[in-house]
């Protein structure tokens, strides 16, 4: 009983899941913290939707367990499970109410009429929401329709609040709006939220801690800090961004750095981490607004200097994508430019340039 | 001040309209006529109306056509929309033959259908000529429609609403009840407005199947024709117009009060 606060709100133990031909979830582990916003992250058919499914009960799964609150839950059906599930499509019944949709869950647990409108009410006010109980969904707004998904399922105080891309309908702006609103609604209701997404950024923003899947495997655990900073894998490091992936071995190490041999043959430094045996590194990647893009004629003294020259130049609006084909190996490197800077040392396409990074911007990959 | 084309579709589509509505009208208007042969205008009238609903034979079969219409309409409509559920949700082998095998009845030709129904209720199951019969046939040939009307819809439907439903809380049953078949309701209804003409008017089949002395409307107006009858039969005509004009009309006024 002691460690009762230590209990994981969800817990996955080898969950396994295959569909003909294809394993959409392989072996996956993990725990959310109770109140916290967990994120699955990854690329469209990672299997994170499927997992998702799952614990919502909606899918079956071939091995593994599925633990709510420290009870395993496998064979619970989905109406009995104390998990609600938002989603994508949001999924609102269009010959109800806004009322209606709203009670439907409390109308089932046999909750008595005075506690449900009470309730409703309430949860109409969280999601600011009043005056628009008689309405139906289709006359709602696309930020509106999710404010009354997610009274939906909040009004039912579920262990956890399932959502599977929540916010992929909505555009760019009221996006935004809602990742906050949700962060919000979060706070206020102290419910655990397990979020399924496709967009780092808003994983990033949104999440306590992220899980980053691909190909039905789990590669990575962490906090948005360690995922963004310190991906582990070359397909961690791709998907969140830091897309400059160098695959090297160590060949020397002393004073706090460690050197690396391309596959191309240049030598990078990176700083020396206590934690991983140089035999398990496998490269290393760098964020593109980590590369510095230096006049030609900048000495090439000191760590993670390369000559090249810019290939293309793609105007981003906060910044400019530049793309530079180093001399050496041939290879290409993207910088994020500021576009002021990029403005004030008028670089050009064709032009020859001295690309630098700072080995603490040199990130270790494991796999 | 119009094209050419433009002078020739609209001859075509008032000749076609010609086509379809002429005879139907000359019915209708000669079933007002004071002639004997209902083939003449000679005045105002409704008494064969008044003949038709004074007439014991006439109000008998009328009120057959009505029950058995009525009754196929329920059990074809519930049969087929639970049919056409198992083989829009659920795998199994022989999905597919099953499938084709209810689509072969809209398609064969009637009188196929009444004569393969015959030997079935004489040879194969012992159930008299007569009004069950009736019955039993027109159940059969009206429930692969309200199968395929009901499959149409569902191929349009959001299927993550029954998940959701059960997500909340509720079960399969209750889900069925509270989302699944009001989000079918309107082909529930589409498939009962034209399972009626089909039921109501249906000879060839009925014709077959009747035995001695039972008799719907359609059979009876058929026999009517052969004893001289026109006048009256002009009247049954209208009301054969009539009724499935208001199914129409009814459906159409649900479909524009209906938000979904």
């Amino acid at each position: 009983m002691e460690n009762r606060e230590s209990i994981p709100c969800v817990e996955l133990r080898n969950l396994v899941k295959r569909f003909p031909g294809v394993t959409a979830v392989d072996h996956v582990s993990l725990k959310v913290e109770k109140g916290k916003v967990f994120s699955l992250l990854g690329p469209s058919g990672c299997g994170k939707t499927t997992a998702l499914r799952i614990i919502a009960g909606l899918e079956t799964m071939d091995e593994g367990d599925v633990l709510i609150d420290g009870k395993v839950i496998n064979d619970v059906p989905a109406y009995k499970r104390d998990c609600s599930i938002v989603f994508q499509t949001l999924a609102l019944f269009p010959h109800m109410t806004v009322e209606a949709n709203v009670s439907y869950g409390l109308e089932q647990r046999k909750v008595p009429k005075d506690e449900i409108r009470k309730r409703v009410g309430e949860i109409i006010d969280l999601m600011g929401l009043g005056g628009m109980e008689k309405r139906r969904p289709s006359q709602l707004s696309g930020g509106q329709q999710q404010r009354v998904a997610l009274a939906r399922s909040l009004i039912l105080s579920p262990k956890v609040l399932l959502l599977d891309e929540p916010l992929a309908s909505l555009d760019r702006k009221l996006r935004k709006g809602m990742q906050v609103e949700l962060k919000r609604i979060q706070r206020e209701v102290g419910i655990t939220f397990l979020y399924v997404t496709h967009d780092q950024k808003e994983a990033l923003s949104l999440s306590d801690t992220i899980a980053v899947m691909d190909k039905g495997k789990l590669e990575q655990v962490g906090t948005p800090e360690e995922i963004y900073e310190t991906p582990r894998t070359k397909r961690v490091a791709d998907f969140i961004g830091a897309s400059n992936i160098f695959p090297g071995k160590v060949i020397a190490s002393g004073n706090g750095k460690v050197q690396l041999e391309t596959e191309g043959g240049s030598r990078v430094i990176a700083l020396e981490n206590k934690d991983i045996r140089s035999e398990e590194v496998t490269g290393i990647s760098v964020h593109p607004e980590l590369v510095e893009v230096l006049p030609e004629g900048t000495g090439l003294e000191g760590d993670n200097r390369f000559r090249g020259k810019i290939v293309e130049m793609i105007y981003q609006g906060d910044f400019i994508e530049t793309k530079i084909c180093l001399d050496q190996t041939g290879g290409l490197i993207t910088s994020y430019l500021n576009s002021r800077l990029g403005r004030e040392t008028q670089f050009s396409p064709g032009e020859e340039v001295l690309v630098h990074w700072s080995p603490e911007s040199s990130n270790i990959l494991l796999g | 001040m119009k094209s050419l084309t433009g002078k020739t579709l609209l001859a075509i589509a008032t000749l076609t309209y010609l086509f379809m509505w002429v005879p139907t009208i000359t019915l209708i208007v000669f079933s007002f006529s004071n002639d004997k042969l209902g083939i003449r205008w000679e005045g105002f009238t409704l008494k064969w109306y008044a003949e038709i609903f004074n007439n014991a034979a006439v109000r008998n079969a009328l009120e057959m056509s009505l029950i058995i219409a009525i009754t196929t309409i329920v059990v074809s409509t519930l049969a087929g929309t639970v049919t056409a559920y198992g083989l829009y949700k659920y795998k199994f082998r022989g999905k597919e033959v099953i499938r084709m095998s209810l689509l072969l009845p809209i398609v064969m030709p009637y009188i196929v259908t009444a004569g393969a129904l015959l030997v079935f209720f004489t040879r194969v199951v012992d159930i008299p000529l007569g009004y069950p019969s009736i019955l039993i046939a027109h159940i059969s040939f009206s429930t692969p429609l309200a199968v395929f009307i009901v499959l149409g819809r569902m191929q349009r439907i959001d299927w993550t609403l029954e998940e959701a439903s059960m997500d909340l809380g509720a079960g399969r049953l209750t889900t069925w009840r509270r989302i699944t078949l009001p989000l079918l309701m309107p082909a529930v209804i589409a498939s009962a407005v034209l399972i009626f003409p089909w039921s109501f008017s249906d000879f060839t089949i009925t014709f077959f199947v009747a035995g001695v002395g039972n008799t719907t409307l359609p059979i009876y107006v058929y026999s009517a024709l052969r004893w001289g009858e026109t006048a009256a039969v002009n009247a049954i005509g209208a009301i054969f117009v009539a009724l499935p004009l208001i199914g129409l009309l009814l459906m159409n006024f649900f479909q524009k009060k209906r938000v979904i």
